[in-house]
């Protein structure tokens, strides 16, 4: 057994994110370990790379018990990490981030450049990669960087590797040639623990299996005994059906039309419609440009060419208070940065899109503004105490809802939702669904960006998939399969 | 449908952790000491006279707190009062009727902070480092203009302004300072324009996507404290009556000490107005109680430097010893 | 190609500064003499030595404010020493000077890692506490010239390859800080901190530690810069290098230090002292008035802040090439 995790508990405030988790990584093996966003993943991938420590438990390695309390002394024991957010230094070459922390030395402890650059020229060479060790990072694509970490791995001679959503952003050919080194390394006599929630991956590539849920174990064994519903009802703990409720909703006219809208190197011809009480869904793999032409449509960024219209009418949009006196609102993907402003008041962030029509003439109206929040408190159910508490006291969840009921406040007709239930857990995803169907209901019309192929499915009446910048189909939701959204998402 | 209170459940105890509450126990401990050290102290016409010596930086640092709360800093402000003082030393010599010689000077105050605000959401580039720059340039100007001479001849008005009393008590200086401040109160805590300077503040990239114009509210806050710097230096020129190129040097310094020490934070998105108030009060009179005990201008300058730092350091120096022994 | 542009940058510099002199020379042939180089060059090197040393904390998105006032204090405090013992060893005085440097260093570097205040308060703050202690401790009395020994004052005067030794100093300390940048842990890991400070936390880069080496750092080259400027102007008084840090912070900026951290080449810093420098001296040689440099410096600072940023902006990433 190379690694063992025992009875591993570890809490936040108000939060139980580890409850006595046990997992047992054989040597040469790969782990898959799963569970749905909140399920603790990220949280034990961060007590094996020292940056957490937990409450109770052991772990140990090569069957002596060890103690990992910081990230240099799990460095020290051979475990290494690829993270989904990338560690990297943009501004520093490929090379440097390969040897970053772990450089090479010379004697009088000088840096031997030459012997850097060939290692990593070495390194890259068996990843069969047309990266250069002086390219400078920044210049590099997402998959890339997932490259120059992996080399990062390799060169720390690290025994465990563990990979963390290391496909998010990679194109079908890229994730083929993931494997071909996941097999390489598992030659070497590396261990890897591999976390997706991609079944099929998982199923493809791993040996054995953990499922997390609600941060504990749910169950653990060999792939080869499991089935793909088996590991879906593990992760969910519920039929599949239920996930999804469906709502029935007549879907009215066109209400906003985008016409080849076109940005140099973000994006091109992007030309759809969006209909009355739709959910219009946007599926891409992560850096295929969804993001940015939703916040071009937003006004945060401008385009270079290309028409909007809203009920037929030619609309310009050149700065984010256009899009929402138009009645078009964006809800970005990350939350608490760009929603949030953590130390004001919650009634002051619901309020924070309202400001002027909630005043008088400049001046704050206070009862209107209390009116405001009671109001959407009360239909989002937002946790607060008192309504001077700040809010980025408010858990994970309750901050997402704050931000949701500062848009509704503005009673927007469009809403465009960023991944809205990325990092959310399990229990209140259902409950965003359901909300979502409520809205439509309500008569307002939905574009959602998500990575999440289920979701799309379960919720979006069309579907635009996305793959580098443009948009390759738009697809009836119930005519699809996930099978051909997917091919489209690869770019074939 | 539960309604919630707008704050914790009252309690006593919650009044002593605010900071504005801190800052006014340290005033009346101040005012204790500095009584019982000199005889002087608690004199009225003394304190009043006290007034004269911080008024024109206290007006300054109502602006300078919007700034800071906003996530800026403005550094250039000294020399923003070298430029406009300038400018009022030679339109009076020239002989132009008083209305104008106010006018351009206020006004040249605003191009220097629209100046700043310009090249700092032009450029995108971190105010401390433009107004770095700026401070050199306008400083720089007013030395390349005036060289060795000096100013000394000013409007009547100005110099009543800068030295005189209303009614024959109130320094015209210290009840701007007083009317200002009620005013930036209001702004900063009941009006929306407050609102937004507070979330700039905490979050610039939130508020931009919630629809606030952030560019244009730090043009606009820049060129407010070019104003403002201005008419400090219409009061301080009327009370110097000569006015050379290094006219408040250094003067930057002492009014981010009094916005910091008045808790708000040096990052933006909190702080008071009351708290800035108080703070100059305490610094006002510290300076004045150390003066009365001859301690020599250097010595305050020091005094101030460290209680800058203790006034910071202090909560985290409390908890540092509080984690060695754990 | 990225870095044949970074190298570039550093070539501009270069060429700017052949112009100014051509351009000077033209008006003023005595400019480009070899003496007036050299003194050119000798005037600088304190700026030089200053701005590689403040580059170090640069790099890790801060600034030292409190170098002036640092250099001034070690200076007057080893002028009253040599007041009283003449005598002991040049290399003593040196090196106490740099050791004070040092202190009043780990001082700001204890208050902003330790402490957690705010780099711009702490620097500011110390920044009068160091200037108003010159006070307290030469009771506002300047030391003349006459009251130092010879030893002290001259050996910066002392010829080496017909460079003073004050020239020398700086090429010393270029060299270490380009070897300490260049070829060290500790320097490539000041890269890594400031571009990415989250990342570096899980590379285990101890950020604490390095704010205190960087400030202590900057202090100890303060502190070194004491001395030679006390030995190069023959007085220690309380008003020595007011406001120069403003001097040094733009000769950073100027050569190419970003100030959002991680990025700035050691010979870049040099090339942006080396202009500031030549530009200070060049002024008088053409005849304008001393009053016009504070204005002039000012104007340099922001026009390469401008261009500096035009060329630094993070591009968003490219999702598709331009062919696509």
């Amino acid at each position: 057994m190379k690694l063992e995790i025992a009875n591993i508990s570890k809490s936040f405030p108000g939060i139980k994110a580890l409850n006595n988790v046990n997992l047992n990584l054989k040597q040469n093996s790969v782990h898959g370990l799963i569970g749905e966003n909140g399920a603790g993943k990220s949280t034990l991938v961060k007590i094996l790379c020292g940056v957490y420590q937990p409450e109770e438990g052991k772990i140990k390695i090569n069957q002596k018990e060890v103690n990992l309390y910081n990230p240099k002394e799990s460095l020290r024991f051979g475990i290494s990490a690829i993270h989904q957010e990338s560690v990297m230094f943009d501004e520093l070459t490929v090379m440097e981030n390969i040897f970053i922390g772990n450089h090479i030395i010379k004697k009088i402890n000088f840096i031997d450049w030459n012997q850097m650059a060939q290692k990593s020229d070495e390194v890259l060479a068996t990843l069969e990669t047309n990266i250069k060790s002086s390219d400078i990072v920044k210049n590099l694509s997402v998959a890339q960087r997932h490259i120059v970490q992996i080399s990062r791995s390799l060169v720390q001679d690290a025994d465990i590797v563990i990979m963390d959503e290391p496909t998010a952003a990679l194109s079908q050919t890229e994730i083929k040639e993931l494997y071909k080194i996941i097999t390489n390394l598992q030659k070497q006599n590396k261990s890897i623990i591999f976390i997706s929630h991609k079944l099929d991956e998982i199923l493809e590539i791993c040996d054995e299996f953990t499922v997390l849920r609600d941060g504990e174990v749910v169950s653990t064994d060999l792939i080869s005994k499991t089935s793909k519903s088996e590991l879906i009802s593990n992760m969910v703990g519920r039929q599949i059906n239920q996930i999804f409720p469906k709502k029935k909703v007549e879907i009215g006219n066109e209400i906003f039309v985008a016409e080849n809208l076109f940005k140099k190197t973000q994006f091109k011809d992007i030309s759809f419609n969006l209909k009355h009480k739709e959910i219009l869904g946007f599926y891409g793999l992560i850096g295929s440009g969804r993001t940015e032409i939703m916040k071009t449509i937003f006004g945060i960024n401008k385009f270079d060419s290309g028409k909007l219209f809203f009920n037929d009418q030619h609309i310009h949009i050149k700065k984010p208070l256009d899009a929402i006196s138009q009645g078009i609102v964006y809800l970005s993907e990350e939350r608490q940065n760009l929603g949030l402003t953590g130390t004001m008041s919650v009634k002051d962030n619901l309020n924070l899109a309202m400001l002027e029509k909630n005043s008088n003439y400049m001046i704050v109206d206070e009862l209107k503004n209390l009116t405001t929040a009671q109001k959407y408190k009360d239909k989002l159910n937002i946790k607060v105490s008192y309504w001077n508490q700040l809010a980025q006291n408010l858990s994970g969840g309750n901050q997402q809802k704050t931000v949701i009921g500062k848009w509704l406040a503005t009673e927007p007709k469009i809403i465009i939702l960023d991944e809205p239930t990325k990092g959310i857990d399990v229990g209140s995803k259902s409950a965003v669904h359901e909300f979502m169907g409520e809205l439509v209901n309500e008569g307002m019309s939905i574009i959602m960006i998500s990575a999440e192929l289920p979701e799309i499915m379960g919720m979006c009446d069309r579907v635009a998939v996305v793959y580098k910048g443009l948009i390759k189909r738009i697809l009836d939701v119930s005519k699809t399969s996930s099978e051909e959204i997917l091919s489209y998402a690869s770019g074939e | 449908m539960n309604n919630i209170p707008l704050t914790p459940p009252k309690n006593i105890l919650n009044i002593f952790y605010k900071k504005e509450f801190i800052l006014f126990l340290v005033l009346i401990l101040l005012i204790i000491f500095n009584s019982q050290i000199s005889p002087y102290f608690l004199d009225l016409y003394n304190l009043i006279d006290s007034t004269f010596l911080f008024s024109e930086k206290a007006i300054i640092a109502l602006s300078m707190t919007f700034v800071i709360i906003a996530r800026q800093i403005d550094l250039s402000v000294a020399s923003i009062i070298a430029v406009s003082s300038c400018v009022l030393g030679y339109t009076t010599s020239i002989g132009l009727p008083t209305f104008y010689v106010i006018s351009l000077t206020l006004l040249s105050g605003g191009v220097c902070g629209a100046f700043n605000g310009f090249i700092i959401t032009r450029y995108a580039i971190p105010s401390i480092i433009v107004t770095i720059g700026t401070m050199s340039l306008f400083r720089g100007l007013a030395y390349s203009f005036l060289e060795d001479q000096y100013y000394n001849k000013f409007p009547d008005i100005v110099v009543k302004l800068g030295s005189d009393y209303l009614f024959g008590y109130i320094p015209y200086a210290f009840l701007t300072f007083i009317i200002l401040t009620l005013c930036f109160a209001f702004v900063l805590h009941k009006t929306i324009i407050g609102k937004r300077i507070f979330a700039i503040g905490n979050n610039p990239d939130a508020a931009k996507y919630t629809g606030i114009n952030v560019d244009k509210y730090t043009f606009v806050l820049f060129t407010m404290n070019g104003i403002f710097s201005a008419l400090a230096s219409i009061f301080l020129s009327g009370r110097l009556s000569s006015v050379r190129p290094n006219i408040a040097f250094g003067w930057e310094l002492q009014i981010i000490t009094m916005v910091v020490l008045g808790g708000v934070y040096i990052y933006g998105g909190s702080g008071s107005i009351l708290g800035v108030f108080i703070s100059i009060i305490i610094l006002g009179m510290l300076s004045f109680g150390l003066g009365l005990l001859n301690v020599p201008g250097v010595g305050i300058i020091i005094f101030t430097g460290l209680l800058l730092i203790i006034s910071i350091g202090l909560p985290s120096f409390i908890k540092y010893f509080r984690n060695q022994n754990e | 190609m990225l870095l044949k542009f970074i190298k570039n940058r550093d070539f501009i510099l270069f060429t700017i500064i052949f112009v100014i002199l051509v351009a000077v020379g033209i008006s003023n042939p005595n400019f480009v003499t070899l003496k007036s180089i050299s003194d050119v060059l000798t005037d600088t090197s304190i700026l030089i030595i200053l701005a590689l040393s403040q580059m170090i904390v640069i790099l890790i998105r801060a600034i030292d404010l409190s170098v002036a006032s640092n250099l001034a204090l070690s200076g007057m405090l080893i002028s009253l020493l040599s007041q009283i013992y003449p005598d002991l060893p040049l290399i003593f005085f040196i090196l106490l000077s740099c050791g004070i440097g040092t202190v009043l260093g780990l001082f700001n570097g204890f208050v902003i890692a330790v402490l957690k205040v705010p780099f711009i308060v702490t620097t500011l703050g110390t920044l009068s506490i160091y200037r108003g202690l010159i006070y307290f401790v030469s009771d506002g009395k300047q030391v003349y010239s006459h009251e130092f020994s010879d030893s002290f004052l001259s050996f910066i005067h002392v010829k080496f390859l017909s460079m003073t030794s004050l020239f020398w100093f700086a090429v010393c300390v270029f060299i270490i800080i380009y070897i300490l940048l260049n070829y060290t842990k500790f320097g490539r890991n000041l890269y890594a901190l400031g571009g990415n400070p989250e990342a570096a936390k899980y590379i285990g880069i101890n950020e604490n530690r390095y704010i205190i080496a960087a400030y202590a750092l900057s202090g100890f080259f303060a502190g070194l810069c004491g001395y030679l400027w006390v030995a190069r102007y023959s007085v220690a008084s309380t008003q020595i290098a007011i406001g120069f840090e403003l001097t040094v912070i733009s000769a950073c900026v100027v050569g190419g230090i970003s100030v959002m951290g991680g990025l700035g080449t050691v010979i870049g810093c040099l090339l942006g002292a080396l202009l500031i420098g030549l530009i200070r001296n060049a002024l008088p040689a053409i005849d304008i008035s001393q009053f016009w440099q504070l204005a002039i410096s000012g104007a340099i600072i922001l026009i390469a802040i401008i261009i500096n940023t035009k060329t630094e902006q993070r591009r968003e990433k490219n999702i598709m090439t331009e062919k696509d």
